[in-house]
């Protein structure tokens, strides 16, 4: 231990070597792209020691194989057993809706015949009963056909109290069902349930399989099905699922519908999205799926055919106003301190700096949907207009310390949010932004668990402890439906489930928003829904901060391809792989 | 000595007891599971009732211990929420081997999750420990033999390097200097990610190409440290003065070193050997998250996430349960090496 | 008995011992084999600066300044203005280094604090009293020592999500087993010495006997274990970070940041090397002055 100045001398060399590395890198775009073209010629380059050439997939008698990264496994392929997004949307493949959504939201029915209506007779006159006409050539992937059986026996496994579903809705809407021939099912409900249309029969359960294992389990929960459902209904069916790794599905033969042209889709999942990212720069995928808007430009000079598709979801704020059980901030009570709100926040700017310009600033859960009111003056960043309103309502800076106040109460609100990323910088400019209009913000950043945790978990969106409460969030989409403002969803110790977090008790809106979930004629609901979008906007009970879209990247061998918003893969069997 | 097995096994199973108790009290309050479970939207508060109900989420806390612990299937419970138990239940609780339902993958026993992974950890550390031990005895006897040299120089200061880096940050280090620059360098590149390259398949060639770095990081970190230790307990014994004797009375200094030094400073490597191979199971947290490897620790923070707490208690008591045996298997082995050990 | 006896110094070697110089007292003995241990010394200058850097730095690069969010300047490598350059919000990752570095340390001393008196509380505890009180004491420290260390970790941070001082107490509650072994083993052959049967003889509380005789003579493992739990402690935190749930951002620290960057390690690299390194300095350092300290206080430990 005497003589050490070597080794001193070589920790300092290794500190040295490493600070350089760091200070002279420049980033790895421009060598990438020589990994890029070669991909552009169709066979995926992945580099190894062995030299092996991985032209597997086009060597065995050239299978059309696409892969598709996914950054979270499932955790369930049943209907009922998961409401992951990343296991949802496999359904269009091997295991079919009753009908799917196109690019522009319009219905393409699959296992029904037609939708029904009034004037077809499938909505009764008092719009309580549903009555479905089934195709007479489905058949499930072996062959049995497809009947108003399963659909029964689909509506009672939902409804079961042995099955621990995730959920049950929308079968507990409806009180009976009936099949009185194999290709007709009649729905019966108590009240008439207008959001029906986006919401029932998402996949069916193949009663011939699964009817001996409730018999004998005395519960689907545990069936085999669940993880390896052998037998679906659609283009593909499930061969392979490797636990951490991929999972496969290949071309069904008794697929009644126009044969698909790619053979089999590969499914592999990768932990993050950094890893994603790389897996689609490397060419290792043909798809990747909600890549951060940080990724596009990285992407698209790799080669990728970047898009957004709306799935209805816009990242908002939404204001605890608080009642008398749980009061809120004093300012928020009024309307003209929130519109002052809505004119500080230069959300156009934002967008440009953190999301790249990729996306655009909302004003309503409903935008771009007929459901949103045409009368809706979208706000303005107008930072003087806001001084105006706050004076206005009596909130002035009295004692000189920056931030506003009115009878003693300082008007410092508390922001919050998760901690993913966009969100912590959207909160660190917003903090500097409502600054300037001598509003204080104290920034919350937790992690989501917590932040979404229950009323009964006192959890801190509930408490009234954030004001001002961020997130993304999502109608019924494509419904419009949503229960967030019903006063009736407010949460108490007797009915700690209600989701009305914010604790908004606007006797007009409760009274419209319980009126349209009635409405199944789509005129009428659309007026409703014009004055609701108005009301909101108008009092600021929600401030759209941007629209979130989904961002796919489509890897140059993939062709054809259409993607839905609410079923992705609803054109699949059109895709193609070109080399 | 079979009296003393069994008193020690008999001891270790009031510590699980604790163990499992301690974790249990922790692990059923991370938050709810079922608020992940409306996917991307929240839960609806029907379903969440309804769930909270069939999952058995509602019983106090000493009840679902209970449950966890001997199962419920002497029992009826009540499923539909008409206050009414009616069904029975169906658990058999841990005693009997039943560690639940796996609340994430609805489908599987926890058993059966937490199995499907146990092989790949296995496959990424026990190659790591025969790394670890081979090279920390050969470089902390080489240390130890030429002391003073400017080998062990260098050796002492990279050990002391290797042991004060975070293991991720070795790892990131060593992704972008394998993986990264190799690329940009036109040299073969190691792969960062995963266990094989899908678009291969699952062989021996691509699985073990892909364990390279990994398996790198989480010897490196432990070599330099146990390299060390090795080096100074050989040190140690080597002073000794029956090696002195030895020496003097003309025995060859490799005879030597292996026969007496080696044996005599075995004890302490075998405790090392035993401690580290109880951590085998759970020491790859935070590489496999890194390398995105499909083993026990990724399983881990990932039911983490998702709160399922079945999966999550059966991974921790399959890691204390390893620890204690490899305890009791430690202290046997002491006995062997150490004739004047003696268990009753 | 003449005056000569009672100023009769205490070395008499040699003819001219008024020439000697005083002897050494421990203290100063350890302190000139520890200046002696070339890498503790280089250890402790490291620390030193690295003090100054997060500590005094912080007086320049404020917190505001670490957590200005400039988007216009994100992903920027390091230049002039921003000599470490920024990260993916336009934060100065020099400043986010230097706050960064105040939190890390003072959660690895805090932690590390907590963890010693806990641990002597209970290792004193249990070597002194023994009997049933130890036997109780030891099966709990074994419960808690079963647990992989991580994990125990995870689940607890998991728990109190991300406030500053909940993280220290768990850093402290998981760690301190080593430290009450090592107490527990001191005490266990120090309370048979002879003093402490003088002191018991002559009826001293027990507090007394526990807390100002024998622990100061067990003081020299104590102390090492201190500065080693330090540095397990940073550790620890970077760990439990770079997991997603230690401190959250925009408070910066190490770990943290070094989770962030993950993503870009290929096209920014300067996002996770420089955090990186910094904790790799300061745990080194620990270790070095770690090794020294028990060099100088107890030689007979290591005699290499």
């Amino acid at each position: 231990m005497r003589n050490l100045k070597w080794s001193v001398m070589l920790i300092g060399l290794l500190i040295l070597s490493l600070v350089l590395a760091a200070c002279t890198s420049t980033g790895g775009e421009t060598t990438t792209s020589p990994e890029a073209t070669t991909a552009v010629e169709g066979v995926a380059p992945v580099e190894e020691p062995g030299g092996e050439e991985p032209a597997e997939d086009m060597a065995e008698g050239e299978r059309k194989i696409a892969t598709f990264i996914w950054t979270q496994e499932f955790d369930s392929l049943s209907p009922f057993y998961t409401n992951m997004w990343f296991s949802q949307v496999t359904r269009q493949l091997w295991n079919v809706w009753a009908w799917d959504y196109d690019e522009n939201l319009n219905i393409i029915p699959v296992l029904v015949t037609e939708m029904p209506t009034e004037e077809n007779g499938g909505i009764s006159a008092d719009g309580r009963t549903l009555t479905f006409k089934l195709r007479d050539d489905i058949v499930w992937s072996d062959g049995t056909p497809i009947t108003s059986e399963d659909f029964v026996f689909t509506f009672e496994m939902a409804l079961d109290p042995a099955n621990t579903v995730n959920s049950t809705y929308p079968y507990d809407q409806y009180e009976s069902i009936d099949a009185p021939d194999p290709q007709t099912v009649v729905l019966t409900s108590a009240e008439p349930f207008a959001p029906w249309e986006a919401t029932l029969w998402h996949s069916l359960l193949p009663a011939h399989v699964l009817r001996p294992v409730f018999e004998a389990d005395g519960t689907l929960d545990n069936a085999e099905w669940n993880l390896a459902p052998t037998v679906g209904a659609g283009p593909y069916r499930f061969e392979e699922w490797e636990s951490g790794s991929y999972a496969r599905f290949v071309k069904n033969e008794n697929w009644w519908g126009p044969e698909p042209n790619i053979d089999e889709i590969f499914f592999r999942f990768v932990p993050d999205d950094a890893s994603q990212v790389a897996a689609l720069q490397n060419g290792e995928g043909d798809l990747g799926t909600f890549i951060s808007w940080s990724d596009f430009p990285t992407l698209e000079s790799a080669g990728l055919d970047m898009r957004t598709v709306s799935s209805g979801f816009r990242e908002g704020w939404f204001f605890f106003l608080g009642d008398e059980q749980i009061p809120g901030h004093p300012a928020l009570q009024d309307v003209r301190v929130r519109q002052a709100i809505a004119q500080a926040f230069d959300r156009e700017a934002l967008i440009q700096d953190v999301l790249l310009g990729l996306t655009k600033p909302v004003e309503t859960l409903w935008d771009d949907t007929p459901f949103v009111s045409p009368d809706i003056v979208p706000w303005q960043y107008n930072p003087e207009a806001a001084n105006a309103l706050l004076d206005e309502a009596g909130w002035v800076d009295s004692n000189g310390d920056g931030v506003r106040d009115k009878d003693g109460v300082e008007l410092v609100l508390v922001h919050g949010s998760t901690t993913r990323e966009i969100r912590q910088d959207t909160q660190a400019v917003a903090q500097q932004q409502l600054a300037e209009i001598g509003i204080g913000l104290e920034l919350q950043s937790l992690d989501s668990t917590v932040f979404f945790a229950s009323y009964g978990e006192n959890g801190p969106t509930y408490t009234g402890e954030i004001d001002i409460q961020q997130w993304s969030d999502v109608t019924s989409f494509p419904d419009p439906d949503i229960s967030y403002w019903l006063c009736s969803e407010i949460p108490t110790d007797e009915y700690p489930d209600g989701t009305n977090n914010f604790r908004i008790c606007d006797e007009e809106l409760d009274e419209l928003f319980r009126l349209q979930a009635t409405q199944t004629i789509p005129e009428e609901r659309i007026a409703t829904f014009h004055q609701i979008s108005k009301l909101m906007h108008d009092q600021v009970y929600w401030f759209g901060v941007w629209d979130d879209p989904d961002g796919w990247a489509i890897g140059p061998r993939l062709q054809n391809v259409r993607l839905s918003g609410v079923t992705p893969f609803f054109a699949i069997t059109e895709w193609d792989i070109s080399e | 000595m079979s009296r003393y097995i069994i008193r020690r096994l008999l001891q270790a199973i009031p510590l699980l007891l604790i163990v499992s108790i301690i974790l249990f009290a922790l692990t059923m309050n991370l938050g709810d599971p079922l608020a992940t479970m409306g996917g991307r939207r929240a839960t609806r508060p029907a379903d969440r009732e309804r769930l909270t109900r069939q999952l058995g989420l509602d019983q106090p806390m000493y009840k679902q211990y209970l449950y966890w612990l001997i199962g419920n299937d002497w029992e009826r419970i009540d499923l539909d929420g008409d206050g009414e138990a009616e069904t029975q239940g169906t658990r058999q609780g841990v005693l009997r081997g039943d560690f639940g339902n796996s609340m994430m993958k609805r489908g599987q026993t926890a058993w059966e999750v937490i199995w499907e992974r146990v092989p790949n950890t296995l496959l990424l550390m026990i190659p790591a420990e025969i790394i670890i031990i081979t090279f920390a005895l050969l470089i902390g006897i080489y240390s130890a033999l030429r002391q003073y040299s400017a080998a062990d120089h260098v050796i002492t200061a990279l050990s002391f390097i290797g042991y004060s880096t975070p293991i991720f940050f070795f790892a990131l280090i060593s992704i972008y200097l394998f993986s990264v620059n190799f690329k940009r360098w036109g040299l073969p590149s190691l792969p960062a990610v995963g266990m094989f390259d899908p678009q291969v398949g699952k062989t021996t060639g691509q699985v073990a190409l892909h364990m390279i770095l990994p398996v790198l990081t989480i010897s490196f970190v432990s070599i330099a440290a146990y390299s060390r230790y090795i080096r100074s307990t050989m040190l140690e014994v080597m002073n000794q003065d029956y090696i002195r004797t030895a020496r003097a009375k003309g025995l060859h200094g490799r005879y030597v070193i292996f026969v007496h030094a080696l044996r005599n400073a075995s004890l302490p490597i075998v405790t090392l050997i035993g401690l580290d191979l109880a951590l085998l199971l759970g020491g790859a947290l935070v590489t496999e998250r890194i390398f995105a490897w499909p083993g026990m620790g990724r399983l881990f923070l990932d039911h983490m996430q998702r709160m399922d707490v079945p999966v999550i208690m059966g991974i921790l008591m399959l890691l204390s349960l390893s620890v204690i045996v490899f305890q009791i298997i430690t202290d046997l082995t002491y006995a062997v090496l150490d004739p004047r050990i003696r268990y009753e | 008995m003449s005056a000569v006896d009672s100023i009769s110094p205490p070395v008499t070697l040699s003819p001219s011992a008024d020439e000697l110089a005083p002897p050494l007292t421990f203290r100063q003995m350890a302190w000139r084999r520890f200046r002696r241990h070339r890498m503790a010394m280089f250890g402790s200058i490291t620390l030193i600066l690295l003090f100054i850097y997060a500590f005094g730095g912080g007086m320049i690069y404020t917190a505001e300044r670490a957590n200005f969010t400039d988007t216009s300047q994100r992903l920027s490598p390091p230049s002039p203005e921003h000599p470490f350059g920024t990260d993916t919000v336009g934060r100065d990752v020099l400043a986010r280094t230097i706050q960064g570095g105040r939190v890390s340390l003072m959660i690895g001393l805090t932690a590390a604090i907590l963890e010693i008196i806990i641990g002597v509380l209970i290792g004193a505890a249990a070597g002194f009293f023994g009997g049933v009180t130890d036997s109780l004491l030891m099966r709990f420290t074994e419960a808690m020592l079963i647990i992989p260390a991580l994990f125990l970790l995870i689940v607890m941070a998991r728990l109190v999500g991300g406030n500053v001082y909940f993280i220290i107490l768990i850093l402290g509650l998981t760690s301190w087993m080593y430290v009450a072994r090592i107490v527990r083993a001191e005490f266990l052959s120090l309370k048979e010495n002879e003093f402490v049967l003088a002191a018991r003889s002559i009826g001293t509380p027990t507090r007394e006997i526990i807390f100002r005789h024998i622990l100061p003579n067990s003081m020299a493992p104590i102390v090492v274990a201190a500065t080693l739990a330090v540095a397990t402690a940073i550790l620890a935190e970077a760990y439990i970070s770079f997991l997603g749930m230690g401190v959250q951002p925009p408070t910066a620290t190490w770990g943290n940041m070094l989770d962030g960057s993950y993503n870009y390690i290929e096209s920014a690299p300067w996002l996770w090397i420089f955090p990186g390194l910094l904790i790799l300095l300061t745990v080194l350092s620990i270790n070095f002055v770690g090794d020294g300290l028990r060099d100088a206080l107890d030689p007979r430990s290591r005699n290499i």
